[in-house]
């Protein structure tokens, strides 16, 4: 039934950093360490993780952007997309223009609303580019239509569309990134913490819409994010980060209820109850700092700020395994 | 500001961000009169060989019509002698303003319609009957006083600041272009690029900006007869370097953005994503730079003329002025520096405020010390 969309394997970032009089490359930052995991079609994937810890990267490695940013990053490892035929593409090889004709099944909504869209471009021109950079054999009219047509689903008025961005609230903005990443029909969207820039009230309204959206197309959502009862409504299942690594992955109700790895523990109690009358059993306050991706921690990564960290976890670098609730966490003192 | 006409009802129009700034451009009166004043005056300076010329607008002997001074205006080459309209001897350019008094005097019918101020920009005193050293609005033996004096060997010096300015002017519009059009391009694929590219290309245009302007162009002027787009090839040769790394910091900055990533993330071409994206985006200090490109071309052309390394000799051209006014300060002939240094004072306040109300139009804060 659920037909597998996206596979990646030991996917790694390394951004150099360059110092001394030479310029020479001193050190990598390893933003993103060896991560595997697989997607289906219409499943939505949650990744959560601190701040730093490499969600954004995967994303961006996702939709192949990373190489104009940093053009010395290192990027090692295999992003396999199957589309609708079932023909498997590794996109980490791939050039611009080999990318392009799988751009229009890839999208992409932003973190920053203010930021994300060319202040330059009317709305139409903003929503309309995909679709005439694709050129899907529509006329003029016809590109209109559909750009009257996607607004309207994302909830704001087609007279909008001769406006300029700047004349939008945070969320109306969002909705017009959500329009643009929709426009080619796309399998995927990658949605780099689309909430997070925007008030709580608006985040439900943009969250339920992207539900709507999903429900209606059938599309799926690699949803990064750190705020994790967002996650948790939104994903069928979810991958924890820390530091570059996937600690833990299953299935939304498996981490969310019985999480197993002791980051995973420390994230989900810290999640605030919104009843005032329930007392919380225990929390597990993590101490200390995220320790910089420049110098990572030697075995288990997390081992620094572990509650139940042993003398050998300096030595084995732990990998993901089986555990009884059925998720998948990279510590072998845990069950 | 708030007035209360503009009510809730009245749908605001959506206003690109251009729009936006050549609104709050006109708000600017200092900046926006400036901008009127230094627009017309150099439309005008192109006008000027039927403005301000000591040839004749229209010329009718014996039947019929020349118009010498409109020949001028379409840089057609043009001579009539003086013999040619009776003027017996005078075998050089006719002088029309003798022709003039001439006509008008016997009942022939013949006429000439002189321009508005009778004078051109290099007369010869030998034959256009003018005296050296005419103060200002005084009239000396018999000849009509002139509006800013003659010079040393006769000339109007009102009709050589007007003629100057538009040479001023054309260099340094000139000049700001083709900087940028050098420049512009260099800064852009550097910043964008990044990298080993940008390292090689940064390089190179530190070893380019050492070379030595001034003695590059005094080695070339004294090789070869200068001329103003010698003049001006030289110039740009240096000066795109600034625009370039301008352009370079913006681009560096602007590729970083989100609107970028998404851009190359639907699969615009590099091209586009240049060109559509990141270029209408990096346009600020560029636009707000061009005011003060033009201060600083005119500076370098009326320096350079100043020195003696500039245009062709008899070109009208504030730097000469200004030589010549030296010489001659110690003989208490103040006109001759001081209408160049006012010309060049005017035109020069006139470009500032209009560089500084452009860059308080692009400043996205509303309060400001302009208004």
């Amino acid at each position: 039934m659920s037909k597998l969309l996206l596979d990646v394997t030991d996917l790694e970032v390394h951004f150099p950093v360059f110092g001394g009089v030479f310029q020479r490359k001193v050190a990598e930052v390893k933003a993103v360490d060896g991560i595997t995991f697989s997607m289906n079609r219409s499943e939505t994937l949650g990744l959560v993780g601190e701040s730093g810890c490499g969600k954004t990267t995967v994303g961006r490695a996702i939709v192949n952007v990373l190489r104009h940013v940093s053009s010395d990053v290192h990027i090692d490892g295999s992003i396999e997309y199957v589309d609708e035929n079932g023909k498997e593409t590794d996109l980490i090889s791939l050039s611009q223009s080999d990318m392009r004709p799988h751009r229009q099944k890839i999208q992409m909504i932003f973190q920053d609303p203010y930021s994300s869209l060319n202040q330059r471009l009317t709305v139409k021109q903003i929503v309309s580019e995909p679709l005439e950079i694709h050129q899907l054999g529509m006329s003029k009219s016809e590109v209109s239509d559909k750009v009257f047509w996607l607004l309207e689903k994302v909830g704001l008025q087609p007279e909008y569309a001769s406006r300029y961005p700047h004349e939008f609230s945070g969320g109306q903005r969002q909705r017009i990134g959500i329009a643009r990443a929709l426009a080619t029909n796309p399998d995927l969207i990658v949605c780099d913490e689309p909430v997070s820039a925007l008030d709580v009230s608006v985040q439900a309204q943009v969250i339920n819409l992207m539900m709507d959206l999903k429900a209606e197309f059938g599309m799926s959502y690699l949803f990064i994010a750190h705020d994790l009862s967002v996650v948790y409504h939104i994903s069928d299942k979810i991958a924890v980060m820390y530091l570059g690594n996937i600690v833990e992955i299953g299935t939304a109700d498996q981490v969310y209820f019985a999480p197993t790895h002791p980051y995973t523990k420390a994230l989900i109690s810290a999640v605030p109850e919104p009843d005032p009358d329930k007392t919380r059993v225990h929390r597990t306050v993590l101490k200390g700092d995220i320790p910089t991706p420049l110098n990572k921690p030697s075995g288990c990564a997390f081992r620094t700020r572990c509650p139940i960290a042993r003398k050998e976890c300096a030595d084995q670098v732990p990998f993901l395994e089986t555990k009884k609730n059925g998720s998948l966490a990279a510590c072998p003192y845990v069950d | 500001m708030f007035s209360k006409k503009k009510s809730s009802t009245e749908i605001a129009a959506p206003l690109s961000v251009n729009q936006r700034r050549w609104r709050k451009f006109k708000t600017l009166k200092r900046g926006y009169y400036s901008f009127i004043i230094l627009v017309v005056a150099y439309a005008l300076s192109f006008l000027l060989p039927i403005l301000v010329n000591n040839k004749a607008l229209v010329v009718n002997y014996k039947g019929e019509t020349y118009f010498p001074a409109f020949a001028d205006l379409f840089g057609i080459p043009s001579f009539h002698s003086g013999e040619q309209f009776g003027v017996v001897g005078e075998t050089s350019e006719c002088n029309y303003r003798k022709l003039n008094e001439k006509l008008s005097n016997d009942a022939s019918g013949s006429y000439v319609i002189m321009p508005l101020y009778p004078y051109g920009p290099s007369e010869d005193i030998n034959v256009a009957g003018n005296l050296k050293f005419m103060p200002p609005m005084t009239a000396m033996s018999g000849i009509e006083g002139r509006l800013l004096g003659t010079d040393d060997r006769g000339r109007d010096v009102f009709v050589r600041m007007a003629y100057g300015f538009n040479v001023s002017l054309s260099f340094a519009l000139l000049l700001a272009l083709m900087e940028y059009i050098i420049g512009v391009p260099i800064g852009a694929l550097s910043g964008y690029f990044g990298g080993k590219f940008d390292l090689i290309l940064q390089r190179f245009v530190e070893m380019w900006s050492t070379l030595p302007v001034l003695f590059l162009i005094i080695i070339v002027v004294s090789l070869t007869a200068p001329n103003f787009f010698l003049l001006l090839g030289l110039l740009v040769f240096v000066s795109w370097i600034g625009i370039a790394l301008y352009m370079r910091a913006e681009f560096l900055r602007e590729r970083s953005k989100d609107y970028v990533a998404a851009a190359i993330s639907i699969g615009v071409p590099t091209h586009k994503v240049i060109l559509k994206h990141i270029l209408p985006n990096s346009l600020v200090p560029i636009i707000t730079y061009f005011p003060f490109a033009i201060v600083a071309g005119i500076i370098s052309l009326v320096s350079l003329d100043f020195l003696g390394f500039g245009l062709p000799p008899g070109t009208p051209s504030w730097g000469e002025m200004f030589r010549l006014g030296i010489e001659y300060i110690s003989q208490n002939k103040w006109w001759l520096v001081m209408s160049p240094m006012l010309a060049m004072f005017l035109t020069l306040s006139v470009a500032v405020f209009i560089g500084e109300a452009v860059r308080e139009a692009f400043d996205p804060k509303t309060f400001s010390r302009l208004r």
